[in-house]
């Protein structure tokens, strides 16, 4: 089962209960000009379900966005991945609240989750809290956090190759957010993302 | 029967519910090397685990006798203290413990279940001092850690190393012949050879007979589907070097 | 050896706790409670100056108005602030006043911590040694008086050096914090002081080694460390307290001010009494720790090895004000039986291009709960700062809980954060290793921790280190097989 869901636009289930070996993916966008609390509640509730949470966030106004995500492994061998990832610039305030929960015995869980921020602006402001509570011992979790910049060796290198410094960091930008866009099937939101993406000035 | 080291029996063994040993009989005497050889799949280092007791295989039937106790009533420790010594096929690799803390560790312990005195800080550095001269390993080896970016050569020749420092009664090289290049062949098969005396044997777990050229077995064993299908001498592993283990039933 | 003399052996060494004697002296205690008046008496017993009588006070009525805090991961038993003796201390001996007490001095000598001077070794430590609450002996102030450096018991700054007291005495942990900085800010007993003048590098480690004796009381001492202008100084803490079925409370405050280019490096190894097999007894450890990177350059270093206690709620914590200064956190944090251990930093980034740089390890075994709480806070105006967090946790067995909470939070477009946890449990096949060569079960498990958590245990002074990876093999005794 896939999902995609344009923050603003779709009705988001807060609640979602995955059964024994369901499948199930989940992407989540939150476009320029879109404030919201997206609490997004999981639950593993069945042995072996597996899920994806890809989340894109592209913020250059004075957005408020906020999501946070409750994943609870319930039972054993189970498998979640999270990847979240966004731009904010000018005065948005992102916050990402992620918790992965393992429950006693809820043995041979693998959970990874990853939360990546390009901050553009000192109005604007990323907060992060990537959560593990983990009662399991036979488990294999992992979360990563970074908020950054685009790297200046990366533009340097394509500006001594002739690209104009505004293309180069728009093509910086792609390539930041591309482990999430390449998630999207549908070609059209795809090009979405691109145009909102030139629109805004880094 | 006072020459007998090792006496497997009817040996039956699972992982996970699955039988891999259906039925393993070898007996292994004093000062013998024998090799165990057998296509991938064979059980073989299941035998291997099973001897030296590795959590998660699981003996349905059988009897192993070692020196004659039961060595299936000993923990992994007790029985390296008894002298038995695994080559890892995959040396494990044990970040921020040096090589000298693990075989003080090491060496001490099995000292001290013997009742001998532990080493003292300059014995203890002679002694690894030698074995790496024995290995040709350098100074700095001793303050590695572990196995921790270790090339695989490096690790088996580690194997080795410690397999000299501990001089072990019944070593037992799981595949310590796969992926090396001809020089660390060599050093691996003196370490092996050097130990080699009337009262030490060693098995060899291999499917390949580079490393029974260099270290001549008594007897050599063909393993297939659980079970010793075949018993012979050398002249065994020529058989396989041109026939393979199809034919062997 | 049979299975169960086998069991009988390791319940017998499985419980030492080595440190867990009481010493036999006559004790003068002040009324158990808390109020104005029993302030007014620690002030009085102490002969304080009005000003810090007023800053107790203060305080307390600060502490009045605030909540005990419930956001960490554990679960504090109930505490009943008018069951606890505030003040407890040997009494002198009327005779010899100025002499350190025999039982003292052996109790001391006991913990390994001498506390009369002796010919200068190589590797000499000074010691600011307190006993319940008060400090019982202060050694090398002589010979470090020679550069200038102040080390000496918290009163004795008080009444020798009121101004600098004065001056940095809640600077850097106002009197209202928190909950628990607020009540020690109120009764702190005793605790030490260091003052590092400009340039001067200290050229001995100081240590305050905290003991407590007395049943019923609590331990609330502060320490104040300052380092000026290109100063050094490597600064080391212990702990530890007898065996008891009470629970007891410890709440320190500890303060560092690090001026320009200077450095200062904490290490504290934790062994307060953790409560026996089943939960019962143990130290309350509820401290505040933080430093400020006052001026450019300055580096503040943080290494800490928490094994003891029953509870443990603390996060050594810097403020990076001046440019250019940085940071570490370094913490390796032991849990076993039913102990509770909610740890971590908070690195707050003003200044420009500032660094920290936080590591932990967390190791959970039988049925505790171990967490690391982190805060990373990059202000606007803090251009270049960078921080990394690697936060590891392993868990031996299937009863405990480990877990990682940290925030980062960051509003400057130049800076660069980067957090990364891992949870996983003691491996299987590392195990089996160390036992087909010999090492038993339980040794075994003591390497492993002991390399697990070794970028943490390399950063501790000699002294310390040797002692610290014993403690972790001890802490962990009984928790496999």
């Amino acid at each position: 089962m896939k999902h995609l869901y344009l923050i603003g636009r779709d009705e988001i289930p807060s609640d979602i209960v995955l059964t024994s070996q369901e499948e199930h993916q989940l992407i989540l966008l939150a476009l320029p000009g879109v404030s919201a609390d997206v609490p997004v509640n999981i639950r593993l509730a069945g042995e072996g379900a597996v899920i994806d949470v890809f989340g894109l966030y592209l913020n250059f106004g004075k957005e408020r966005v906020s999501f946070r995500v409750n994943l609870r492994h319930e039972s054993g061998h189970c498998r979640s991945r999270q990847l979240f990832k966004g731009i904010v610039g000018a005065e948005a305030q992102v916050e990402f609240d992620g918790l992965i929960y393992v429950a006693k015995g809820a043995q041979k869980t693998s959970a990874f989750q990853e939360n990546h921020s390009i901050l553009l602006s000192d109005r604007a402001l990323v907060q992060t809290r990537p959560q593990l509570e983990i009662y399991a011992d036979d488990v294999e979790c992992s979360h990563g956090a970074t908020i950054g910049k685009l790297s200046e060796d990366e533009l340097f290198y394509m500006r001594s190759r002739g690209i104009p410094e505004k293309e180069a960091r728009a093509l910086q930008m792609r390539s930041f957010i591309s482990a999430v866009v390449e998630r999207i099937e549908d070609e059209q939101i795809r090009q979405m993302i691109y145009d909102k993406l030139s629109q805004c000035q880094a | 029967m006072d020459n007998i080291l090792l006496k497997i029996s009817d040996l039956h063994a699972e992982v996970a519910g699955k039988e891999i040993l259906k039925g393993v009989s070898l007996t292994i005497g004093k000062g013998e090397v024998h090799a165990v050889m057998g296509p991938n799949g064979a059980g073989k280092s299941t035998l291997s685990a099973v001897l030296t007791g590795k959590p998660g295989y699981k003996v349905t039937s059988g009897e192993i006798e070692f020196m004659g106790r039961n060595l299936l009533e000993m923990s992994a420790e007790e029985r390296a203290w008894a002298g038995i010594f695994l080559s890892f096929q995959y040396p494990i690799e044990i970040p921020g413990v040096s090589i000298t803390n693990f075989m003080k560790a090491a060496v001490n312990a099995c000292r001290k279940a013997r009742g001998e005195k532990e080493l003292t800080p300059s014995e203890f550095l002679r002694l690894m001092k030698e074995k790496m001269a024995f290995v040709k390993m350098k100074g700095e080896f001793a303050k590695r850690e572990v196995n921790v970016g270790f090339s695989g050569g490096e690790k088996k020749r580690n194997e080795i190393f410690q397999m000299a420092m501990l001089e072990p009664v019944m070593a037992i090289l799981d595949e310590t012949d796969s992926g090396l290049d001809v020089d660390a062949l060599k050093i691996v098969s003196d370490g092996v050879n050097a130990l080699r005396s009337p009262d030490r044997s060693a098995i060899i777990i291999t499917h390949y007979k580079k490393l029974l050229e260099y270290v001549v077995p008594d007897m050599v064993h063909i393993l297939k589907d659980g079970r010793i299908v075949l018993t012979g001498g050398r002249e065994l592993i020529d058989r396989i070097e041109t026939g393979g283990f199809e034919g062997i039933e | 050896m049979a299975a169960e003399e086998k069991d009988i052996l390791k319940e017998f060494t499985g419980q030492e706790y080595k440190e867990g004697f009481v010493t036999q002296v006559e004790q003068d205690y002040i009324p158990k409670g808390l109020n104005e008046q029993i302030i007014r008496m620690i002030s009085e017993k102490k002969g304080e100056p009005q000003w810090l009588l007023d800053f107790r006070l203060d305080a307390f009525g600060k502490w009045q108005k605030m909540r005990q805090p419930d956001w960490a991961h554990l679960h504090l038993p109930q505490i009943d602030y008018q069951d606890i003796i505030y003040y407890a201390a040997p009494k002198k001996n009327s005779q010899r006043p100025t002499e350190i007490d025999p039982a003292l001095e052996e109790t001391f000598e006991k913990l390994g911590i001498p506390v009369k001077e002796r010919k200068a070794l190589a590797g000499v430590v000074a010691v600011d040694a307190v006993f319940d609450s008060v400090s019982v002996a202060t050694t090398f102030r002589e010979t470090l008086s020679k550069q200038g450096i102040i080390f000496c018991s918290f009163s004795e700054a008080v009444k020798d050096h009121p101004d600098l007291v004065r001056k940095y005495l809640s600077s850097v942990v106002p009197s209202g914090d928190n909950y628990f900085a607020a009540l020690n800010s109120a009764v702190f007993s005793d605790g030490s002081f260091c003052y590092i003048p400009k340039g001067v590098h200290c050229p001995m480690d100081l240590s305050s080694y905290f003991r407590i004796n007395a049943s019923g009381t609590g331990q609330f001492e502060r320490t104040l460390i300052v380092a000026e202008e290109g100063a050094t100084l490597s600064y080391m803490e212990g702990c530890t307290a007898p065996m008891r079925d009470e629970n007891q409370l410890h709440a320190a405050v500890v303060e560092i001010v690090v001026g320009k280019d200077a450095d200062v490096k904490y290490s504290t190894v934790q062994n307060w009494y953790p409560g026996d097999a089943n939960g019962r007894g143990g130290i309350l450890n509820l401290v505040t720790k933080r430093g400020i990177c006052k001026g450019e350059g300055a580096h503040l270093s943080w290494t800490q090895v928490e094994t003891g206690s029953a509870v443990t709620w603390k996060y050594p914590s810097t403020i990076l004000k001046g440019d250019y200064s940085s940071s570490e956190f370094y913490s390796v944090a032991v849990t076993n039986n039913y102990q509770q251990a909610d740890t971590g930093t908070k690195m707050i980034h003003l200044g420009k291009g500032t660094k920290s740089r936080i590591v932990s390890k967390g190791i959970s075994a039988g049925k505790s709960e171990n967490s690391y709480r982190g805060l990373v806070r990059i202000n606007p105006g803090a251009e270049g700062a960078r921080n990394y967090s690697q936060c590891d946790s392993l868990l031996i067995g299937s009863q405990c809980g480990a877990h990682t909470f940290p925030v980062i939070r960051s509003s400057c477009p130049d800076a660069i954060v980067e957090h990364e946890a891992t949870t996983s449990k003691i491996s299987e096949d590392q195990l089996f290793y160390c036992t087909q060569r010999g090492i038993a079960q339980e040794e075994a498990v003591g390497l492993i921790v002991n390399g697990y958590a070794r970028e943490v245990l390399s950063r501790l002074p000699m002294e310390f280190a040797v002692e610290a990876q014993k403690l972790l093999s001890v802490s962990l005794e009984g928790s496999v097989g």
